[in-house]
């Protein structure tokens, strides 16, 4: 039942004491075949704490989640909620206890209202549904925490900032105490980051306990009350934030020993010769998208140059373009000395535009199939004949050269780490535009959801590609991403080019206007 | 709609992660349960009808393969199931559903009977290899019809190739008991087509050639999946048509391979079931042989190879069953319950339930790695979803549609 009872300010003050911990998790350990991914884990949460999870990936953040949120039994170990042992052997007893977790993909039927989707699983009443009486409950709800939604618009025409909102709603409508958000501003923007903390503070003002999975260390010291940080799986520390200090978390995270890896500055001059470009290139495709209108473009050999925006402008639509897999309606594009404004997917692989698509799983792997053959998509247009032996050969070199942690090339894409999978469709990347001596590559948030070393490699093999005759189109989210890397940055907004800034002449601030200011 | 996507590629990558070895074990135990419970049920199924199992089990066996004759006959039937499955398991591995074998065997046969009556005259040596080929290319014809639907418009292939087998079924009737009807006969079948066009015996008691063509069909199949470009574009895009898009594939080309070429398998079983069974077309020809070939392509995995020995299987039951109820007046339907039970047992065991609870029962440590599927608590409903419809999910629907047609009895 949906009710406020849980949600009654509790002692706030008893965040240090042991009595009334919301969770108080004993030496958790859960092991996947030979893998251990955690190893007596320790992790206590206050009510009205703000509590951050850090690590790598592969730490055994999600994992300890899933323990808590009851889809994974751990092995050894014991779980308190509220001071009372609890046994959480599948995701009901979970939600029963008031866990609720806000994962990085949604789980919002699409084609329902707000309203609708809130109202699922925290309805009760089997024949009638009294709608007014829950709008009314759930509009308060909604105004006291700043979750400013619709209710009556489809989820799945909403902007991924917006359905998070419907999802933290429905988790706390359904009576949760302790949320637990996975990575929650991967996709926001900066305005909707300051808006998810100010509300995530309403919540733990309120007594709530809330857990936040993180990656970003500014957006913990920003937000959180506490935090503990796992790495390979142990317990690497807890500490309360006012007494952190930030080159002592990363150390805790990547271990005394690992340095973190710095991304070389480019050196290279910028050629006269262009690699890619657009002239009043645009497109309309389904009604949900945006509409690219009249881009100008040009990317130059040894050229790194980045497209930024807020989410949702149309970033998706122009690797889309780019790639082939929309059709470019009006104006032109070139590629490689040649038109390839009607050129398929195919034939624009061939000219040299190798693609890194934003979404990695969607869009880049084949899950179920042998790493070899994720590998070999794409550049199987550019070999002579089809041999499997050659191609678990050239994974192999690949996975030697780039150091993809893997059982080797015959391993299932899927059974990879995240930062693996990216390693395999960066090499991939690079022998497409290898292929074409120096091509164009066009990469869409690269490093979204890598650790601090993932990401540092792959930075350093686009630098490497302009470096090599190549050049780079990075379409980014992550504006710290494109000021460290870019010679120029583009400024996108509803399917425009409204702005342009050159390195010497960098201001975040003007270049946060212009994302925003054809935004309003 | 990510969920099940993810959990269904969890539940393969399992059984990949566990070593192929392992894996290869798994499935053997898997199928070696299905095979027994489906025994046993049938067995009780076969007391309660007042037969003694052993026996009745016995005459199956031995009238499908104890005999020159009965081995001919179990050819004979495994040749359009082998045809059929590879044409379902074909088209799978891209992703798209052909549940139209039984209207491309019509079309197949349509076409064959109408060059033969045609090319009356002409030697076997030449008459024969064109009346095949007429089949191929009316299998071929029907199902371009939902490629181009789907590769046009987008239209779900299942439903059209569906829908298209009342169309070819009704049309062979209209042949049948029209134009080229037999007025002797008195029912739905036509002239015999001329003699040239007939498949060479090759075993005493009827047994045709078309099974040399239907295995190395198989073979080349898998074949070409495997080893050619085109081949791994196909997979690729059943493995996730998203990203065979950005790798540069032609979607709607392969989609229309995949179909195009499944529809000419299954019209190439309909011309084979005229000139080596039949000699002419009639209605009965096929006794919902597409739905088993669903089931067989499930069986296999969606492997073409692989359905050679379970389209071998499947026939044995089908004549072993028709000689049951010749012999000891058993409806024949007793027996086929055991293709639909042996599926549905081993799709269970296949879920990451049925499949921990497996591994308990296999010893040796080295399990491990299904029991840390991720996706166990909440896989059970798994759906079809995403991009490119998983195969495996695809195939668990038609089953359920092909359980519930089998056969009730075969005629001649």
């Amino acid at each position: 039942m949906p009710d406020e009872a849980g949600r009654q300010p509790q002692d706030a003050t008893s965040r240090t004491g042991t009595a009334a911990l919301a969770v108080q998790m004993t030496g958790i350990s859960k092991a996947f075949g030979p893998v251990q991914a955690l190893d007596d884990v320790d992790f206590r949460v206050a009510p009205g704490e703000v509590h951050g999870l850090l690590g790598e990936n592969g730490a055994g953040k999600t994992t300890l989640m899933n323990v808590l949120t009851g889809l994974y039994l751990a092995d050894a170990g014991s779980v308190s909620l509220h001071g009372e042992a609890v046994e959480l052997r599948q995701p009901a007893d979970a939600v029963s206890q008031g866990v609720g977790m806000v994962h990085q993909h949604f789980e919002l039927v699409q084609a329902f209202t707000a309203l609708e989707n809130i109202l699922l699983g925290a309805e009760t009443a089997t024949w009638s549904m009294n709608t007014a009486a829950h709008r009314a409950r759930i509009t308060e709800l909604a105004t006291q925490y700043g979750f400013n939604v619709r209710l009556d618009h489809a989820v799945a025409a909403m902007e991924i900032g917006d359905q998070q909102k419907v999802e933290i709603l429905r988790i706390l409508y359904a009576g949760s105490n302790i949320l637990v958000l996975d990575e929650p501003t991967t996709h926001l923007t900066p305005t909707e980051v300051d808006q998810l903390f100010s509300s995530v503070r309403e919540l733990a003002a309120e007594g709530l306990a809330v857990v936040l999975i993180a990656h970003k260390l500014h957006e913990v010291f920003a937000v959180c009350d506490r935090i503990t940080v796992l790495r390979h799986g142990r317990l690497a520390g807890s500490l309360d934030v006012a007494a952190a200090d930030r080159g002592e978390v990363v150390a805790m995270m990547m271990g005394e020993d690992v340095a973190v890896p710095e991304v070389r500055p480019k050196a290279c001059e910028i050629s006269d010769e262009v690699v890619l470009s657009l002239d009043g290139a645009g497109g309309r495709g389904g009604p949900t998208d945006v509409v690219l209108v009249d881009l100008d473009l040009r990317v130059h050999r040894g050229e790194f140059v980045g497209i930024a925006g807020v989410a949702g402008n149309g970033q998706r639509e122009l690797m889309e373009l780019l790639a082939g897999l929309r059709s470019i309606q009006q104006g032109r594009m070139h590629a490689g000395g040649q038109d390839v404004t009607a050129a398929r997917v195919d034939e624009r692989i061939m000219a040299g535009v190798a693609v890194l698509p934003g979404d990695r799983m969607r869009e880049g792997v084949l899950p179920a199939s042998p790493l070899y053959e994720t590998y070999a998509l794409g550049r199987h247009l550019l070999q002579d004949g089809f041999a499997p032996a050659l191609l678990e050969e050239q994974a192999r070199e690949m996975i030697t050269h780039f150091d993809v942690r893997t059982s080797g090339p015959t391993a299932p894409t899927a059974s990879l780490s995240g930062g693996n999978i990216q390693k395999v469709l960066v090499a991939r990347a690079l022998a497409v535009s290898d292929h074409a001596d120096g091509g164009a590559m066009v990469v869409m948030n690269p490093t979204s959801g890598l650790d601090v070393g993932a990401a540092a490699f792959v930075h350093t093999q686009l630098v490497a590609t302009c470096e090599a005759g190549g050049g780079v189109l990075l379409i980014s989210e992550d504006l710290d991403e494109l000021l460290m890397l870019c010679d120029r940055i583009v400024v996108l907004a509803h399917g425009r080019f409204v702005g342009e800034q050159v390195a010497d002449g960098y201001d975040r601030l003007a270049l946060g206007d212009m994302m925003v200011a054809a935004n309003d | 709609m990510t969920d099940t996507v993810v959990v269904d590629v969890e539940a393969e990558v399992d059984i990949a992660a566990g070593g192929r070895r392992d894996a290869i074990i798994e499935i053997a135990v898997i199928y070696g349960l299905g095979v027994i419970v489906a025994l046993l049920v049938n067995a009780a199924l076969l007391a309660a009808l007042g037969a003694n199992p052993v026996t009745a089990y016995g005459t199956i066996v031995s009238s499908a393969l104890g005999s020159v004759g009965g081995l001919a006959q179990t050819l004979n039937r495994m040749t359009p199931l082998l045809l059929g499955a590879t044409a379902v398991a074909f088209a799978m591995r891209a992703g798209y559903v052909n549940l139209g074998v039984d209207g491309q065997i019509y079309a197949g046969a349509i076409l064959a009977t109408g060059v033969a009556f045609l090319l009356d005259g002409w030697p076997a040596w030449l008459l024969l290899p064109v009346v095949l080929l007429a089949g191929v290319v009316g299998g071929g014809l029907l199902a371009s019809i939902p490629a181009w639907l789907r590769a046009t418009r987008g239209v779900n292939e299942l439903f059209v190739t569906v829908m298209l087998n009342f169309v070819a079924l009704f049309l062979a009737e209209y042949l049948a008991t029209g134009p080229w009807t037999d007025p002797v006969a008195g029912e739905a079948i036509t002239v015999p087509i001329p003699d040239a066009a007939n498949l060479p015996v090759m075993l005493p008691g009827g047994g045709h050639a078309g099974i040399l063509l239907a295995v190395p069909i198989a073979v080349a199949a898998s074949w070409w999946l495997l080893r050619t470009r085109r081949g791994f574009e196909f997979r690729a895009v059943g493995a996730n048509s998203l990203a065979a898009r950005f790798g540069g594939v032609r979607l709607v080309r392969i989609g229309v391979i995949a179909l195009v070429v499944a529809g000419a398998l299954g019209g190439l079983a309909g011309s084979i079931e005229v000139t080596g069974v039949h000699s002419r077309l009639l209605t009965g020809l096929t006794p919902n042989f597409g739905y088993m070939a669903v089931l067989i392509a499930v069986l296999a995995r969606r492997s073409p190879v692989a359905t050679i020995p379970v389209a071998f299987a499947f026939a044995v039951l089908i004549v072993g069953a028709d000689s049951l109820q010749r012999s000891v007046n058993l409806p024949a339907s007793a027996v086929l319950v055991f293709q639909a039970v042996v599926v549905v047992t081993i799709l269970a065991f296949e879920t990451p339930r049925g499949r921990r609870w497996v591994s308990r029962l296999l010893p040796g440590s080295g399990r491990s790695a299904t029991d840390g599927s991720p996706g166990g608590p909440s896989a059970a409903g798994r759906g079809p979803g995403g991009p490119g419809p998983g195969g495996d999910d695809v195939g668990g629907h038609a089953t359920g549609r092909g359980a519930g047609t089998q056969p009730a009895g075969e005629g001649a």
